[in-house]
């Protein structure tokens, strides 16, 4: 045991150092880099793209007399570049930038910059935009893209496997393919893993150790019980306790744990009261979807723009949860119409013996650990909302979290290890690779600016856009791709459209995303995982029950979510 | 006296299949064990962590409360029943409990249309394969 202890403590110890080191790398670098500065002539310049985005790793090259090269050097993350060069009498000079997947450029340097460069001074030039070339490796992207997708969709291949094969057909093309034609090249292994964010694989990572040891005490079974008893058979009241407590405990945890851990026992509570199951569980699905939505955490969606956007855990609930508390509120109206006949006609008490069976599997089964539990997270939150004030990013309190929660609640750390779905980081990982593709082939900025074009810089109009199409696409697509493909998207628009500044479309698509998974049942995973557990109790949720239900409830909740971001922003 | 192990989940259609169950068995003097199957195999629907052990536990519970119901069912119409929640595949699980209970026979429910999980001819292919690895007699009601 004290073994253990101190392996995860140096293991903790390790994470903290690599983290520091990789923080500050970044200062070191530049601190090295002012460091070596020479004073002597030399070329500065940017290079962007149409959209006014830095070109990273761009061949920068200077030709002198002759077309002799005489320095060169590659773009910065942020599309810089200093060209250093030697001592000497510059006639002619040319700056030629090159890079995959855009047009190449000569930028000749006037005589007045030439004069300077000869006085060893430096010139600046004005930023160098380069033209998008649609390549053969553009098409291979996007076709890998599109067809992960589709067996996603279409549950041909587990979404990690798909997501893996669109990574695979990409860095295939590029080192195999780019071989016999440059042109499909795409990008090298090195620039693929610049685009996974680690910042989301680590929050996932911890919250699923954090998830792990909470639904493990029964919490969600005891709420949903107590629910029960205090309704007194008076249904409305239970769905609405129902829905509360599923969209509070999906914000706070995570839906699909949520739903999982509801599921079986609200099929009990659903059948003592006599009624079909379907008109419990479905609205609890609709909740949870929607209730998600109100933190950074309550969604995978919510964590790839909290992430990418910067945005943090108080930046989700002061924006977002009056909106999700108002859809919320509207929802349940609609639930209770939708089902008023289904409330009325159920009856047909079961036993004492059945009655009794519910309160067993409505108890808290750990409640010691429940206790630990509760402390840690209660902390955990508290630093997700006063975390900004000392740039604590969320990952960090998530990881923070799971390693109190191994130190004092479940010390095996091969238990705990066991339960991170790696399956699901690496699903993360590999998306990532495969929209940083479309990144690199300039795919997203075609959608970007298609859609730029269609709203002609009318933050309304964006707005309705984003909500709306993410919406209803998340309900045929899956919406973790749908949104992550997006980001760079939204992005753009939030630079270019006038009053996007806000950070108002980030919240679109949010609100967009994870409502729209309400349409359909293969919309979102805690629909499909519900539907597992009813099916295996007897009571099939086919595709058109929930869409019936699952629809026209999105169609409302979009509504009422969209009405809020036009007032709120 | 017989012994008959009927494999069963909740819903309309499973009723049916107890009732018809508990009318063989009030036929023939026998006694019923029904039986749930928790597999968890669903859970590769989803790209999020869930602990496998624990929706187990979950489902156990779900299965033990459909089954009482069942029980209950059968008592009311002067039957006796028990119950038996395993995980598990449900051919190796029907094989092994249906051998273990020493079961005279082994009923599964018609599937109920486009709601039911199974095919007919899926569900022939199964009761097949068990009484040919089994030797216990099946029924399809």
């Amino acid at each position: 045991m004290q073994r253990s202890r101190f392996a995860i403590l140096m293991g903790l110890a390790l994470v903290i150092i690599v983290g520091m080191a990789w923080a500050l790398s970044p200062v070191w670098a530049q601190e090295a880099a002012v460091g070596s500065e020479q004073p002597g002539p030399g070329v500065a310049g940017r290079v962007i793209d149409p959209l006014g985005e830095p070109v990273h790793d761009a061949d920068v090259i200077a030709v002198g007399r002759e077309g002799q090269p005489v320095a060169e050097t590659t773009s910065q993350g942020d599309g810089s570049f200093l060209l250093d060069l030697p001592l000497q009498d510059y006639d002619t000079l040319v700056v030629e930038i090159e890079r995959p997947h855009y047009v190449s450029r000569e930028i000749p340097i006037d005589p007045a910059a030439l004069a300077e460069l000869n006085s060893a001074q430096a010139v600046r030039l004005p930023a160098i935009e380069l033209e998008r070339r649609i390549t053969p490796g553009f098409w291979v992207a996007t076709l890998s893209f599109v067809l992960v997708l589709l067996l996603i969709a279409l549950e041909k291949l587990h979404k990690t496997t798909a997501a893996l094969l669109g990574v695979a057909l990409v860095l295939g093309a590029s080192f195999v393919g780019g071989a016999i034609n440059p042109d499909l090249f795409i990008f090298d292994f090195e620039r693929a893993l610049s685009y996974v964010d680690f910042d989301v694989i680590f929050l996932v990572m911890g919250m699923m150790i954090v998830i792990a040891v909470i639904e493990e005490t029964g919490i969600f079974q005891w709420l949903a019980y107590q629910s029960y008893r205090l309704s007194r058979g008076r249904i409305w009241l239970l769905v609405t306790i129902l829905m509360a407590i599923t969209s509070v405990a999906s914000a706070l945890l995570d839906n699909v744990t949520t739903m999982l851990l509801m599921t079986p026992i609200s099929i009990q509570i659903a059948l003592t009261l006599g009624m079909n199951p379907l008109a419990l569980l479905i609205p609890e699905i609709l909740a949870s979807n929607v209730g998600g939505i109100s933190t950074l955490i309550g969604t995978p969606t919510n964590i790839l723009i909290g992430s990418y956007a910067g945005l943090g855990f108080n930046d989700f609930l002061i924006n977002l949860t009056p909106g999700v508390l108002a859809s919320l509120l509207g929802l349940t109206i609609f639930i209770v119409l939708r089902y008023r006949k289904s409330y009325a006609a159920a009856g047909g008490q079961l036993s004492d013996a059945m009655r009794q069976r519910l309160k067993e599997s409505g108890r808290i089964t750990q409640p010691a650990k429940l206790r630990k539990a509760g402390v840690i997270f209660g902390f955990m939150l508290v630093l997700f909302v006063t975390g900004d004030a000392f740039h604590l990013v969320p990952a960090v309190t998530a990881i923070l979290g799971a390693v109190a929660m191994l130190l004092w609640v479940s010390p095996n750390i091969e238990e705990m290890l066991h339960v991170v779905d790696w399956t699901t980081l690496v699903f993360f990982i590999a998306l990532f690779m495969a929209v940083g593709a479309l990144q690199e082939v300039g795919l997203i900025g075609i959608i970007a600016t298609a859609i730029g074009n269609l709203v002609g810089g009318n933050l309304v109009a964006t707005i309705l856009v984003l909500v709306w199409s993410a919406a209803l696409l998340s309900g045929v697509i899956d919406n973790i791709p749908f949104a992550a493909t997006m980001l760079p998207v939204v992005a753009y628009l939030t630079r270019t459209v006038p009053g996007a500044e806000s950070g108002v479309l980030w919240y679109a698509l949010s609100v967009g995303a994870a409502m729209g998974g309400n349409s359909t049942l293969i919309g979102a995973s805690p629909n499909l995982v519900t539907a597992g557990i009813s099916e295996r109790a007897g009571y099939r949720i086919t595709y058109l029950d929930f869409l019936k239900v699952g629809f026209p409830a999105t169609i409302v909740t979009v509504i009422i979510g969209t009405i809020w971001l036009l007032i709120r922003f | 006296m017989k012994k008959i192990l009927c494999a069963t989940r909740g819903g309309e259609a499973s009723i049916r299949t107890q009732d018809a169950v508990i009318a063989m068995a009030k036929k023939e003097g026998a006694t019923i064990v029904f039986l749930y199957v928790v597999d968890v195999e669903f859970l590769r629907l989803t790209a999020r962590g869930v602990r496998p052990d624990v929706v187990a536990t979950e489902l156990e519970r779900m299965g033990e409360f459909l089954l009482a119901m069942a029980v209950e069912r059968a008592a009311a119409q002067g039957v006796e029943a028990d119950m038996i929640v395993r995980r598990g595949p449900l051919t190796q699980a029907l094989e092994e409990v249906g051998q273990q209970l020493g079961a005279d026979a082994v009923a599964f429910g018609r599937p109920a249309g486009v709601d039911s999980s199974f095919s007919l001819s899926d569900l022939e292919k199964l009761a097949a394969r068990i009484e040919e690895d089994t030797g216990i007699e099946t029924y399809i009601l």
